[in-house]
């Protein structure tokens, strides 16, 4: 894995950024405004509750239980409140999310050229390539040529359709189920779903590829 | 004409890195959690918010409303080329403790010794964050996360715009704050989709949020928004606010 030049920074800058965030926090548990377990407990609760994760079991249920299926496309958070999911599936940068659905005759796609929206519950944390400008700027205009830089080809009939969050909705994409899964269980298929698939900038491999 | 509310398009980029990491160095994650937790300890959540919080009654000294638009608005304040310069959460560090000193939590001169200190060879590594347990303020904030601020208000409130009305987005020059990305502005589009409650801002903002109004699902042609620079078969779609809208 290579690291991104484009933050390849002083060793100096770096350490000052370590430096001050530590006087920031030590600061801030000093006075009394978060306690000296408040940022372990918000992190560890991405690690462990809200993340991809989430989102794998929703797709693979999605894909193995046409009823669920519909009603998720329908009503995101009414159907995914009672699965056995975490609490706190509509909290914060959750509470009103929506899914589409990828087809062979249209692929979505989910920015935000704001900022970096991100659907927290389902998808956990952004990751760096969704809040980079280069990302937001260039999916804007040229989403097929994103893709094809990100790995995938679709056939040139395929309408690429963009979803902007410019609002409090956050949207996620439900991926085509792959070939070569039937019989797979929900847990064996959830294992195939990255959070880049559920933002429609990769595609579920097939197993058997 | 702020470029960070203009980025859409921006040629010359080059290769996009496939990053796949939330968080790229330890630190980042720090200010990450420090955001957080203001925004679950935030005073607005006492007055203005669905789900049933109790800020009174938590023993935090912070007394500020902080929330996703008062990070942005900083991050859009910055000179544009700083706001490109600094990595994303550079920008958060920067607005986060800009904010607190701000509002007088800390001074500046506090902030610039204590990271002194911890620059002095070994004491990153080895001086510990104070031990100071305070799990009411802890729980404020996880009950946060699970329960949202959902900005969703049941107010009456009459749709101008219903699916299938040709709109067009109205030319407003924004100031410190918008959600309203600057290349569409002037471009027709259709409605696609009338979100059936209004959803109300974190402040109001000069361009026009703020009040509780309708939020309608956008569909726009890609040959409108970038002429023969489009790429075919490509639509774009977005969540705007009433006010950014105009019949066309």
């Amino acid at each position: 894995m290579t690291e991104y030049d484009g933050f390849s920074y002083d060793r100096d800058r770096e350490i000052y950024s370590a430096a001050r965030v530590r006087a920031l926090e030590s600061l801030l548990i000093e006075k009394g405004i978060i306690s000296g377990e408040t940022v372990d407990k918000v992190l560890n609760y991405f690690e462990t509750e809200m993340g991809p994760f989430n989102g794998a079991k929703i797709v693979a249920k999605a894909w193995t239980d046409p009823e669920f299926k519909a009603k998720l496309l329908e009503d995101c958070n009414a159907a995914i409140s009672d699965i056995g999911l975490p609490v706190g599936m509509s909290g914060a940068e959750g509470e009103h999310m929506k899914i589409v659905e990828n087809t062979a005759e249209v692929h979505n796609i989910v920015i935000c050229t704001l900022c970096s929206c991100y659907p927290w519950p389902t998808l956990g944390l952004p990751p760096y390539w969704f809040k980079d400008p280069t990302f937001r700027a260039r999916a804007a205009r040229e989403p097929r040529a994103v893709l094809t830089e990100f790995g995938v080809e679709l056939p040139e009939e395929t309408t690429i359709s963009l979803w902007d969050s410019s609002a409090q909705i956050r949207w996620f994409v439900l991926p085509q189920r792959p070939e070569g899964t039937e019989g797979m269980s929900e847990a064996e298929l959830a294992a195939l779903i990255t959070p880049e698939a559920m933002m429609g900038v990769a595609l579920v491999p097939s197993p058997s590829a | 004409m702020k470029i960070q509310h203009n980025i859409a398009g921006i040629e010359n980029l080059g290769e996009i890195d496939f990053q796949k990491r939330v968080f790229v160095v330890p630190w980042e994650e720090r200010i990450f959690g420090i955001h957080v937790a203001m925004m679950g300890l935030s005073s607005h959540l006492d007055t203005d918010s669905v789900p049933d919080y109790s800020l009174s009654s938590v023993p935090t000294n912070f007394d500020s409303t902080w929330t996703w638009g008062h990070l942005r608005m900083g991050a859009e304040g910055l000179n544009p080329f700083d706001y490109f310069k600094f990595r994303y959460y550079e920008k958060w560090l920067g607005g986060i403790s800009g904010f607190f000193i701000e509002e007088g939590y800390i001074t500046e001169e506090e902030l610039d010794a204590k990271t002194a200190l911890y620059l002095e060879d070994g004491n990153l590594d080895n001086a510990p964050l104070p031990n100071k347990p305070e799990p009411a303020i802890d729980e404020q904030v996880m009950k946060y996360l699970r329960e949202g601020d959902s900005p969703q208000r049941e107010v009456n409130v009459t749709p101008k715009f219903a699916v299938g009305d040709k709109i067009r987005v109205k030319s407003i020059p924004p100031t410190e704050h918008t959600r309203l990305p600057g290349n569409l502005q002037g471009k027709t589009g259709t409605i696609d989709v009338a979100y059936p409650a209004p959803y109300t801002y974190f402040f109001t903002t000069t361009d026009g949020l703020g009040e509780p109004m309708p939020v309608y699902n956008v569909k726009f042609e890609s040959t409108e928004l970038w002429g023969e620079m489009a790429e075919p078969n490509n639509v774009y779609y977005n969540d705007l606010f009433e006010t950014y809208l105009e019949a066309a």
